[in-house]
């Protein structure tokens, strides 16, 4: 407990037994007693001597300032749907970007991680509104952005989320996917405060699947299917297939693909910062460096940024002051949900029987001569399939890497006209500088080889800036309390260029420091980009009312103009207005003990979306592309003549898409300030959404332009509660969030009910998703699967089905026609969770504190595509699950989980999509456990102001029912998600860690 | 006060400020000059193979899907669970979903559009006097030429007599919302076609339509379309007459059968239009037979391309090759009465005993078999080419593979294989002209029936020189026997089964089978493609490869219009079936 003398900066601090002693000057001195998260209390001491003081927790956060849309408030006083995020539980998650860190933490946000170091998460709030773009803004010290990825997040200070119109509106036609508001830390007057915060540890994804074939399974597996097709064969592998056994090749190995593709990871994080300031300065800075390596073999990534923010005020009216953040990462990236990466191109494809390295040469393989020493791939023989070894690939890749230099923050100038009145103005934006290369090694071990290396370097450079400018009225006349705001702001978004060239043929393909494009034998390509940058001008206009702080009403208005659209359409205007009543100060409320405050809000507005249109859509163009329209019209067999295409139809009409919220909630504190809880319950009608419809044919082949003619609703409720309770030296509080949105497709485009959608990374099976209207957003769409096909009696009854036979797969007859086609797909599941939530737990007692963070989905479909892979024989040749051997169908094996074992292809094999593949991705999981113990300052002798230990793990369990590595699955795709393509899964990692303070 | 003033210049140039035009491309206005027309005269050609960035395999112009595999000269070949969309194409039983068929018509359709925009840049760069009236006909002739052949080949896929439910016609003038498909639009394709035969004989570049090569398409089309043989045969004696190449060199005969499909040799004597690959010319490999990629051996580092063992010839074609004691072929079908020896099922050690039969010389360019010298790759040793015998057979491609000395200057460097070729499509080849001439000529009873024609192919395929020979270059690689006929076919009808056999023999694996049962009406009646898929199926793979179920139904004329086209056409196209 801090106490000082009222009037003065003589103070004194408690020891650990809360004694204390100070000498006052006389009777009339006041000491004022203060300890973080009790209320300040101020005792005058008169005559007394002894003095006890009992701090009251001051649990409530309704006295917190919020930053809302250019401006501060406090969090009693929001009538729009405003989320805060607790920024030290924020940086609890050892987590190396800051959107993965912000899961579970905010009601209404879904985020949807990647488990790759340094990758964004997919941040969505409160669903899904677009077709094309539901990426939220975020505005970091009042520079709007859509790439946070850069921010150290111990820099960050405050992050609201502004989820509904009422909160968001005044941010126009960027703001309808949401808009999240960052501060970064600024140093205070007073002394000058040094913090180091460390932790390091490692991680692992554990050993993987459990279901595959080892080497001998296989081949028994492939004698099932010989005997089940009756196939008779010399098998390039395993020999006659008439023999009672088969022989297992001298060279077969018994990999663990999963286990040589991946390797335990590590992290380590420093982060030194200093603040401090006078009367009329003050300045923060930071250093931060952040070093993981990925649980993927060769993946690692690094960060070192720094930040600096000074504010200076000069004679009490000028403030001028920059923020700026500075950062360099660089890592060597891993795919994810693809057909190479480590989890699909190693586990799922690759077969045990396949050594990781050959060691039983010398030997003639089908594609090289291999003597010992030598990878081992799918080239050692025939049918060993196409996949590729990852290990000899990423081995070879290992040296690329990706660098970014980039620089974001703002200068700005902030002038008190008179008290109450700011003008305010701020210059801001981004320098982004990046550089890769990618080195593909000329192979000689897999079925399929590439046989000259190729060496690429991409170079480029990008940027947006802002200007911002604000006329600030801050005033209370009596019982009315006034906050409005007018600002002017200009955009210019996404310029930027770049370059890249591939050489082909290396002299040498071991020294990386020969690699270049020009030590190659020959220039083989290039290519260069030239962004066309959008502009955005608006003014905008905000204005907050309040009586005696029980009676609120809050009205904004933006109008934009934005550059991607065509002159008639060139602007929009996006109202939104709020109001909210404290119930809880009515004099016919003090009655009702239990409530200490209550207070009732709704709002109604409009937002716009300008993000999901390209710059070209409003012009007809043409375009010329060697891959596109370049035709060899002089016969020269090695160069093609430059041609032209029409590239691109434009539809100078298209408008911002629009996004229509009605929000009610309230905030309550109850039981003697105990309990919080918040509650938004939303509509969200998205309107006017820009959707390109796919053309006919006969139109060619042009981009398509995009039209405002889709329609989306979401409706949901968030919840928050926290609980919290104090009782001595045990301190105990708990936060739950709910997040809910249903979504449906109201309208696509005129006469268009739906468009399917395969996801990005490849899919050899067509599309899992059709976003269809009356349906939410990437529902799953397919055959109905009944079960296998028990019999040729079961065969001849059901309705003609193509491929069908015992112990196929059987779909529903849903059109009732006697045939089963493509009119028989339904709607077999729905991606999007019932809820997500959270938990989150906080106990202390005496120096020690523990934190347990659950976080939860529910009711999400998975379509596990990787079952494609590993259920047939027929989908491509690679490792199986050993179902396919122990419990496929058979006429004895009925109640089998896996068809019967088979090679053929067909419409009741693998070569249809249906609800077979779809399985329940609901789970919970404990994603942070965290104990920590903080010295007491006194014992350690008063040298440092806070020195915190701390041990953790994340993701030490999850329960789920489903069968595949990780029901977090990582989503590369907008309109197509919950498809499980080898995604990447969530490590567990195990940390230690220092915080220290002087 | 500052501040102010900035705001209101802010505002006055706002509008300014929001004029963005894009960067990295062009509009119309620009493009039309000669060069600008003729680039996108360069651009409209460079769909001739069917492949750009946004189509590959599935709409290849070569004909590998349409015209082999659908005509049973060869199957899909590689494993099952690849490429699965060509099953139901090769067991007759595609459905209108069928992506292939989906990606066939866009491509078709969007080399219709480049023709298009070439048309209308041309009218405008004559409007603006920066180009004259020859330079726009010639421009305009060639652009109407390669929309007719668009629609030709769209019409020969999808269009259908018994229904009349055709394909829409598309040209500069068309209204997109207007269009359907009940109108017959034959007449449309032959007088793109007749326009472009105004087009001079040496156009200056062996990639550009000339007369002789928009002849032979306009003989094709009166053939395909109207069974106008009297018509075709007025421009193909033409083009046999004073015919040239697009580049003004004369046409004919290549010497030796084998000399043809030589990377070298693309623009050869024997090239009447070539589409003209070519490969590390920064296009991705998207110039360099993209369409063709996957139909290489899968024997990777000892074998050419590596990838991905499809299109891999057929029993029946094999055995089509079979001669009589004369040297000629079995015209009455009874080749398959004798299968040829293959090595289906014997391991690559074990001994293998080859066929000791009388064959064609020709079998042996257009089929890779076991122990036959392969190119300069060395034989073919057996199933380690295939990449799953038990499924697709024991035969390789050939026509289109390229030499191991041509690995890296002929084809694609520094991607997942090498099958990326400058091995142009021989599109229109002098044989073709022969024998379509000869159909001409015994289906209007004229001259000599086409006796000659046929004669004159054969001879060239006896040419010893042209036969491939073992190691040592003199011994014939199998026992090859071919002669002429020495007797005049008596009529018409013989003279047909002649020639509609020795199509098969000159020209299989070249994408035109299925394309001509269609038109001699012979895919169903006399049981051409049942007998064959029977045959097919009986061999010891079939069953693996074929649907149980397969069978030629009278719809398998030509293929359903796809169906996602129907769904945004919106009513207006409708079902050819």
């Amino acid at each position: 407990m801090n106490i000082v003398i009222q009037g003065t900066t003589q103070g004194a601090v408690t020891d650990a037994q809360g004694n204390f002693s100070i000498s006052v000057t006389g009777d009339d001195a006041t000491l004022v007693f203060s300890f973080i998260g009790y209320s300040t209390q101020a005792v005058p001491v008169g005559s007394q001597t002894t003095i006890n003081v009992t701090l009251t927790p001051d649990v409530t956060s309704l006295d917190e300032i919020v930053v809302t849309a250019y401006a501060t408030q406090k969090k009693g006083d929001l009538t729009g749907s405003v989320g805060v995020v607790n920024t030290e539980q924020l940086v609890q998650m050892p987590q190396s970007n800051i959107t993965q860190q912000i899961q579970g933490r905010v009601a209404g946000v879904t985020v949807v991680q990647d488990a790759r170091p340094g990758q964004d998460a997919k941040v969505r709030i409160r669903g899904m509104g677009s077709f094309q773009n539901n990426e939220p803004l975020y505005i970091v010290d009042g520079v709007p952005t859509t790439d946070i990825n850069s921010l150290n997040p111990e820099d960050v200070e405050s992050m609201s989320v502004l989820k509904d119109a009422g909160a968001a509106s005044v941010y126009g036609a960027r703001a309808a996917n949401g808009v999240i508001v960052i501060t970064t830390k600024r140093g205070s007057a007073g002394q000058m405060k040094v913090n180091f915060n460390a932790y390091g540890g490692i991680s692992t994804v554990g050993s993987g699947p459990d279901f595959l074939c080892n080497t001998q399974e296989m081949a028994d597996l492939v004698w099932l299917i010989s005997a089940n097709d009756g196939t008779v064969e010399d098998h390039p592998l395993y020999g006659l297939t008439t023999n009672p056994e088969p022989t297992l090749p001298f060279w077969a190995a018994d990999t663990d693909w999963f286990g040589e593709s991946t390797q335990r990871g590590s992290i380590q994080n420093y982060d030194l910062s200093l603040s401090g300031g006078t009367e009329g300065a003050n300045f923060y800075a930071s250093l931060g460096y952040l070093d993981q390596t990925g649980e993927v073999i060769f993946n690692w990534y690094k960060r070192f940024s720094a930040r600096f923010n000074s504010e200076f005020t000069v004679k009490d009216r000028l403030t001028l002051g920059e923020n700026i953040n500075i950062v360099h990462r660089s890592d060597h990236g891993v795919g994810n949900q693809a057909e190479q990466t480590a989890v699909t191109g190693g586990a799922y494809r690759m077969m045990s029987i396949i050594p990781v390295i050959w060691e039983s040469g010398p030997y003639q393989g089908l594609t090289h001569f291999w003597e010992d020493g030598d990878w081992g791939s799918t080239g050692i023989a025939n049918r060993l399939g196409n996949g590729q070894n990852f290990v000899s690939d990423a081995t070879r890749d290992k040296d690329d890497k990706w660098q970014q230099l980039r620089i974001l923050g703002n200068v700005f100038a902030d002038l008190k006209i008179i008290e109450g009145l700011n003008l305010k103005t701020s210059i801001g934006g981004s320098i982004d500088m990046q550089y890769y290369t990618n080195w593909t090694g000329s192979t000689y071990e897999h079925s399929e080889n590439t046989a000259t290396p190729t060496y690429r370097e991409t170079g480029q450079i990008g940027g947006f800036w802002t200007w911002t400018n604000t006329l600030t009225y801050n005033a209370q006349f009596g019982d009315h309390s006034i906050l409005a705001v007018a600002g002017y702001e200009a955009n210019k978004l996404g310029y930027g260029r770049g370059v890249w060239a591939q050489g082909a043929g290396y002299f040498t393909e071991d020294a990386f420091s020969f690699r270049t494009v020009g030590t190659a034998e020959n220039l083989q390509s290039g290519d260069s980009w030239f962004n066309t940058p959008r502009t955005l001008v608006s003014q905008f206009l905000r204005a907050d009312y309040n009586f005696r702080s029980k009676y609120y009403l809050s009205g904004t208005v933006r109008r934009d103009g934005s550059s991607v659209f065509g002159a008639e359409n060139r602007y929009g205007v996006f109202p939104s207005v709020t109001g909210g009543w404290r119930i809880s100060e009515e004099s016919f409320m003090s009655s009702v003990g239990f409530i200490s405050d209550l207070k009732i809000r709704g709002g109604y507005g409009t937002m716009g979306n300008q993000a999901a249109v390209s710059t070209s859509n409003q012009f007809y163009l043409y375009d010329g592309a060697p891959n596109r329209s370049f035709y060899d019209i002089n016969g020269t067999f090695t160069g093609s003549a430059p041609g032209f295409r029409p590239s691109r139809i434009g539809n100078p009409d298209a408008k911002w898409e629009t996004n229509v919220t009605t929000n009610v909630g309230f905030d309550a504190v109850l039981f003697e300030r105990k309990l919080e809880l918040t509650f938004d319950w939303y509509t969200k009608r998205n309107v006017d959404l820009l959707f390109n419809p796919e053309l006919p044919g006969t139109a060619g082949n042009a981009s398509r332009p995009y039209f405002n003619v889709g329609e989306m609703l979401n409706t949901g409720i968030d919840a928050m509660a926290t609980y919290r309770m104090i009782s001595g030296d045990f301190n105990f509080e708990v936060t739950a969030t709910m997040t809910t949105y249903n979504n449906e497709i109201i309208a696509i485009a005129e006469g268009i009910e739906f468009f399917d959608s395969v996801q990005d990374g490849g899919n050899r099976i067509g599309a899992t998703s059709r976003n269809e209207v009356g349906y939410p957003v990437g529902s799953f769409f397919g055959y109905d699967f009944l079960g296998f096909f028990q019999s040729q009696g079961d065969v001849d009854d059901h309705a003609t089905q193509a491929g069908a036979e015992p112990g196929f797969l059987k779909y529903r007859d849903t059109d009732l026609s006697e045939e089963i086609g493509p009119e028989d797909r339904i709607h077999i599941g729905n991606p999007n969770p019932d809820f997500t939530y959270s938990l989150n737990f906080n106990v202390g007692y005496k120096g020690f504190d523990l934190v347990a963070f659950f976080y939860g989905s529910q009711g999400n479909d998975i379509v596990n595509q990787n079952r494609w892979w590993l259920d047939f024989w027929g989908s491509f040749i690679g490792q199986k699950n050993v179902g396919m051997l122990n419990d496929s169908w058979t006429p004895d094996n009925p109640d089998a989980a896996f068809p019967k074992a088979s090679a053929k292809s067909n419409f009741s094999t693998s070569q249809e999509y249906s609800s077979y593949y779809i399985e329940d991705g609901s789970f919970f999981r404990l994603k942070n456990l965290q104990i920590g113990y903080t010295f007491d300052n006194a014992m350690l002798g008063n040298i440092f102001s806070n020195l915190r230990i701390y041990i953790q793990g994340t993701n030490l369990f999850t329960i789920t029912k489903y069968s595949g590595l990780d029901p977090e699955l990582y989503q590369p795709s907008e309109t197509v998600f919950g498809v499980d393509q080898g995604s990447l899964p969530v490590a567990k990692q195990f940390i230690v860690g220092v915080n220290l303070g002087f | 006060m500052v501040v102010t003033v900035g705001l209101l210049l802010m505002n006055a140039c706002s509008e300014e400020f929001l004029e963005i035009t894009p960067n990295g491309s062009l509009d119309q206005s620009v493009l039309a000059t000669y060069a600008g027309v003729d680039a996108l005269l360069i651009g409209a050609y460079s769909m001739i193979d069917g492949i750009d960035a946004s189509f590959s395999w599935e709409a290849a112009t070569s004909g590998w899907v349409y015209g082999c595999i659908r005509g049973l000269e060869a199957n899909k070949g590689t494993f099952s669970g690849d490429q699965p969309d060509i099953n139901p194409i090769q067991s007759f039983s595609e459905s209108p979903t069928n992506p292939y068929l989906n990606a066939k018509w866009r491509s078709c359709y969007e080399g219709v559009s480049r023709c298009n925009s070439t048309i209308v840049t041309a009218g405008m760069a004559l409007e603006a006097g920066t180009i004259d009236q020859a330079e726009h006909d010639s421009f305009v002739n060639q652009a109407r030429a390669l929309r007719g052949w668009y629609h030709f080949e769209l019409f020969r896929l999808f269009g259908d007599y018994s229904t009349g439910m055709y394909v829409p016609y598309v040209d500069q003038n068309t209204v997109q919302s207007e269009l359907g498909n009940e109108v017959d639009i034959r007449p449309m394709i032959i007088a793109d076609l007749e326009a472009g035969t105004d087009l001079a004989l040496d156009m200056g570049g062996i990639g550009r339509f000339n007369k002789t090569v928009v002849q032979v398409f306009l003989a094709k089309a009166y053939m395909q379309l109207y069974q106008d043989y009297g018509s075709a045969l007025t421009e193909l004696n033409e083009v046999v007459a004073s015919g040239t190449k697009p580049n003004g060199d004369p046409i004919g005969l290549a010497a030796r059968y084998g000399e043809i499909f030589d990377i070298e040799n693309r623009n050869f004597i024997e090239s009447v239009y070539t589409v003209q690959y070519s490969v590390n010319d920064n296009s991705g490999a998207y110039n360099g037979g993209w369409g063709e990629v996957l139909n290489f051996p899968y024997k990777g580092g000892g074998s050419p391309g590596g990838c991905c063992g499809f299109f891999c010839p057929t029993q029946d074609f094999v055995n089509s090759f079979r001669t009589d004691p004369n040297g000629l072929p079995f015209l009455d079908n009874s080749y398959n009465d004798e299968e040829v020896t293959n090595d289906q099922g014997i391991a690559i050690g074990d001994p293998f005993v080859e066929y000791a039969g009388q064959l064609d010389p020709r079998v042996d360019w257009s089929v890779g078999r076991r122990g036959i010298p392969y190119w300069d790759w060395g034989p073919h040793t057996g199933a380690d080419w295939l990449r799953d015998q038990s499924y697709s057979g024991p035969y390789s491609p050939k026509k289109q593979v390229y030499q191991q000395s041509q690995e890296g200057s002929y084809t694609e460097v520094g991607n997942w294989t090498s099958g990326w070729t400058a091995n142009g499509y021989r599109m229109i080849r002098y044989a073709d002209v022969l024998l379509l001439k000869a159909e001409c000529e015994a289906m209007t009873d004229t001259d000599d029936l086409g006796y000659g024609e046929v004669n004159q192919i054969r001879a060239r395929a006896a040419n010893p020189a042209g036969f491939v020979m073992e190691d040592d270059g003199v011994t014939p690689a199998a026992n090859y026997v071919v002669a002429e006929y020495t007797t005049p076919p008596a009529n018409s009808a013989e003279a047909m089964t002649r020639i509609k056999f020795e199509r098969k023999l000159e020209l299989g694996q070249e994408g035109h089978r299925y394309y001509d049962l269609q038109r001699w009406g012979d895919v169903l009646n006399p049981n051409e493609l049942p007998r064959i898929l029977a045959h097919e199926k009986s061999m010891p793979w079939g069953d693996n490869l074929y649907d149980a179920t397969a069978a030629v139904g009278p719809e398998d004329v030509n293929f359903p219009i796809p169906q996602r086209q129907i769904d945004l056409m919106l009513g207006r196209l409708v079902q050819n079936r």
